[in-house]
């Protein structure tokens, strides 16, 4: 199997199959040694207006604008999340260049659609490759399937059943969830038109708002799992890490769903921010920081966001960054 | 559990160590437990059918052998196949009538009523792996005890092993009971000859199924579901890829369940011998998925009168053998089409032999032609509805611009697949590699090897007769 494995890398079939399956992988052991800065972020961090903006320029790359003496490298792929980069943070060596790790963290990833979501299977193939382990056993175990291969009909059978008995609690005053389930919330929501028929089109986006963010968090999610692992793994390598909250469009929520279902995305990232502020973590809270006229998606729920929006969140980062480079002994030039 | 599985490589061992450790007599204590938690790994909800089959055959066997009036016999033979059948039309041919359900049932703007909802996607959702596989093995052997030529099991444990044997389980061969079960019995001594083609089987099985046919899937699935787009010669490629991914698939499944069952020192009949090298399409239908073209042909096809009948009556015969065999891989017209496109070709070929104008025709060219018409066969069984067969017949000929992109090493897989099933023509792949000097048996092996690690398929494509 060495000799095997040893032709496998050598004679180029990894490098084809990372290119096919895994692009992500070639990106981090490249940049780990040119790079003090690795930003991890999915499609929210490269997508812009079409018609709006005249900079087409990334969230990675405005933060990057306030640091001209830190070498930025960005790991960027749709779709992903925790679960995806905590094996490509894995892969970062000790003692790399890397200083700081950002991570993007996306709420939504948190929630059931996400977790049971179609996509899961591509993915988790992708996070097979990055596991460290010799390449030609993990080109075999994906062979062998040995990653989250449920297929679609399981997955949605998951889901329904969360959304089916997973109920919604609330101590907080004037917040009371009845219907308590998401998929009891969803059937309920009605929006009739002044001639009392109801108006699917908008009914359909608040139901969506529903199932992406009706969800409470808690130590069993599997991406919190993900995420503490993350920590983990920075404090053993001594990186700086950094979580990036992305904001979500929390205007919409409440104007199509209302003020429960913002209570829950409130709460859901007073815990995240309670769970990742420490010595060697930041979490920016970016959740309410930009306004529900900067996504690019009108009528779906993504973290799409014009180049106001980028920049807004662009900037929060780099305040996070500045305060923390400002309470280490390194000086580096900083740019307003 | 799939046989490609990292669960199923720890299963395996575990089960055969155990296995010579236990005396023979206890050894179904082992061995049904193991088939239930390979089954079961799946859903749990499956052991639930198998258990209903397998209890229903073994109370009717017993009370049909012990029952002396006929009436009291084919009332209970008439029990065994209503429930048999029963369960297989109920998961597999109720949705033939029926769309498939949303899969986002709960869905509040699905058209189906949320009960109808629920339960169109409970029979998706349960339709368990292999039903027809068990179903007919447990039929035969009721229809055995019917007809008086064998004994029922007295012994429900060693039964229920019969209906559930792991390696043959989910995908056949389906076996006879006057084959299986003595073997199930017996107390078999660790073997090194039998490991070692066990292993043999396994591994040529493995390579077969994990890359030729998971490498070929992903072109054949490219071209069925998108044939305006490719090039004529891509659209060639997909189409005969097709037949040479559903017989690894299929073989390559066998071979692996052979080859487990032989580390039990179990033999399982050939399911599959070189059928591609057939000179006729009865010598194919002798070389194809032979254990369940021998069960049509035996409770079927012979208690229809087979050929003892009116020239008519057997042509009906024929068409309705094929027609059913083809409606036994699924519940869909298309399967049906391509038995009946079998059955077609089957009385042109006995046709020609009885009027005599095939008898002047060379081998190669007889050969060529089954395999044109069994590749044409082919499109109806792959195609996703009957409505895209002219649409894809036509790319055949005026296409797209776009073509495959396939990686060399897939031509050489393939290439290797072909000249390995030449070479396999009246011998066993096992035997073959047997025969051989030590240094090219070791080559083989390797080579195999290589190919499983670095170029199997990637994209998860599970074994297609599952689905039957």
């Amino acid at each position: 199997m060495t000799a095997f494995n040893y032709w496998y890398v050598n004679a180029g079939y990894w490098e084809d199959d990372l290119d096919q399956y895994a692009s992500m992988l070639p990106e981090v052991l490249d940049k780990q040694d040119t790079c003090d800065v690795l930003y991890f972020g999915e499609s929210s961090n490269f997508s812009y207006h079409p018609t709006r903006d005249s900079l087409q320029d990334r969230i990675s790359d405005f933060i990057s604008y306030g640091f001209p003496e830190l070498r930025f490298g960005t790991i960027n792929s749709s779709a992903y999340h925790a679960g995806i980069y905590l094996p490509l943070i894995e892969r970062i060596r000790s003692n790399s260049q890397v200083e700081f790790v950002i991570v993007t963290l996306n709420m939504r990833t948190l929630d059931q659609a996400a977790i049971y979501s179609e996509l899961e299977s591509a993915l988790q193939q992708s996070a097979r490759f990055y596991k460290p382990a010799p390449a030609l056993i993990n080109r075999l175990l994906v062979s062998l399937h040995y990653y989250d291969d449920r297929d679609a009909m399981e997955r949605d059978r998951l889901k329904w059943q969360e959304w089916t008995y997973d109920t919604l609690t609330s101590d907080a005053p004037g917040i009371a969830f009845e219907p308590n389930t998401i998929r009891r919330w969803c059937e309920t929501i009605k929006f009739p038109n002044a001639d009392g028929i109801d108006s699917m089109e908008k009914r359909a986006l608040a139901d969506h708002y529903i199932k992406a963010y009706a969800f409470e968090i808690d130590e069993e999610n599997p991406r919190i799992k993900d995420l503490d692992q993350i920590v983990r793994v920075c404090a053993e390598r001594k990186f700086k890490l950094v979580f990036n909250l992305l904001a979500e469009n929390v205007e919409y929520a409440d104007s199509l769903v209302g003020e429960n279902l913002v209570w829950l995305m409130r709460k859901n990232r007073d815990y995240l921010k309670q769970r990742y502020n420490s010595v060697d973590v930041r979490l920016v809270d970016n959740l309410e920081s930009v306004a529900g006229k900067h996504y690019t998606d009108q009528n779906w729920t993504t973290e799409h966001y014009d180049q106001v929006g980028r920049q807004i969140i662009a900037r929060n980062v780099q305040d996070t960054l500045r305060n923390w480079l400002a309470q280490t002994e390194r000086k580096i030039k900083v740019i307003r | 559990m799939l046989f490609t599985s990292v669960a199923f490589l720890i299963f395996l061992p575990c089960v055969v160590l155990l296995y010579y450790l236990l005396p023979a007599r206890h050894r179904w204590l082992l061995l049904l437990p193991a088939s239930y938690l390979f089954y079961g790994w799946w859903k749990v909800e499956f052991l639930v059918l198998i258990l209903f089959s397998t209890l229903v055959d073994y109370l009717v066997s017993r009370s049909m052998y012990q029952a002396r009036s006929m009436i009291k016999r084919r009332l209970l033979l008439g029990v065994s196949l209503l429930s048999n059948l029963g369960l297989l039309f109920l998961f597999k041919y109720v949705i033939m009538f029926t769309e498939k359900p949303d899969p986002m049932i709960l869905n509040i703007y699905s058209v189906d009523h949320p009960i109808m909802g629920m339960i169109k996607y409970g029979i998706y959702y349960a339709i368990p792996v292999g039903i027809s596989f068990y179903t007919f093995q447990t039929l035969s052997y009721t229809i055995d005890v019917y007809f008086q030529r064998i004994e029922p099991e007295k012994h429900f444990g060693r039964f229920a092993l019969f209906v559930s044997f792991f390696p043959q389980l989910v995908a056949g061969p389906i076996e006879r009971f006057s084959h299986l079960m003595p073997q199930l019995k017996a107390d078999h001594r660790f073997n090194y000859e039998n490991v070692r083609n066990a292993f043999r089987l396994m591994l040529y099985g493995f390579f077969i199924k994990m890359c030729v046919a998971d490498n070929i899937a992903p072109l054949v699935d490219a071209v069925y579901t998108n044939p305006n787009t490719y090039t004529t010669l891509s659209n060639w490629i997909g189409t005969l890829g097709f037949g040479f991914q559903i017989y690894a698939d299929f073989a390559g499944y066998s071979l692996i369940a052979q080859g487990a069952s032989l580390l039990l020192g179990i033999q399982l009949m050939d399911n599959f011998r070189t059928p591609y090298l057939s000179t006729n399409i009865t010598e194919f239908w002798s070389r194809w998925h032979i254990s369940l073209s021998t069960w049509f042909r035996d409770y079927l096809y012979i208690p229809l009168g087979g050929n003892r009948v009116a020239y008519g009556r057997w042509v009906l015969n024929i068409l309705v053998v094929f027609a059913v065999s083809g409606l036994w891989h699924g519940a869909d017209w298309k399967f049906m089409v391509w038995g009946l496109i079998h059955g077609a070709m089957y009385l042109l070929q006995r046709m020609g032999k009885q009027t005599g104008w095939t008898r002047t025709m060379p081998l190669w060219l007889s050969g060529l032609l089954t395999f044109i018409g069994v590749q044409f066969a082919w499109i109806f069984f792959r195609i996703d509805g009957m409505e895209g067969v002219s649409d894809h017949l036509h790319n055949l000929l005026h296409a797209g611009t776009q073509s495959l992109q396939i990686p060399p090493y897939v031509w050489l897989i393939i290439g290797f697949f072909i000249l390995s099933d030449w070479i396999l023509y009246n011998t066993r792949v096992d035997r073959w590699i047997g025969s051989k000097p030590i240094w090219l048996r070791w080559i083989t092996y390797a080579w195999m090897l290589w190919c499983i690690a670095a170029w199997s398929g990637v994209t998860n494509h599970p074994f297609i007769y599952f689905q039957f």
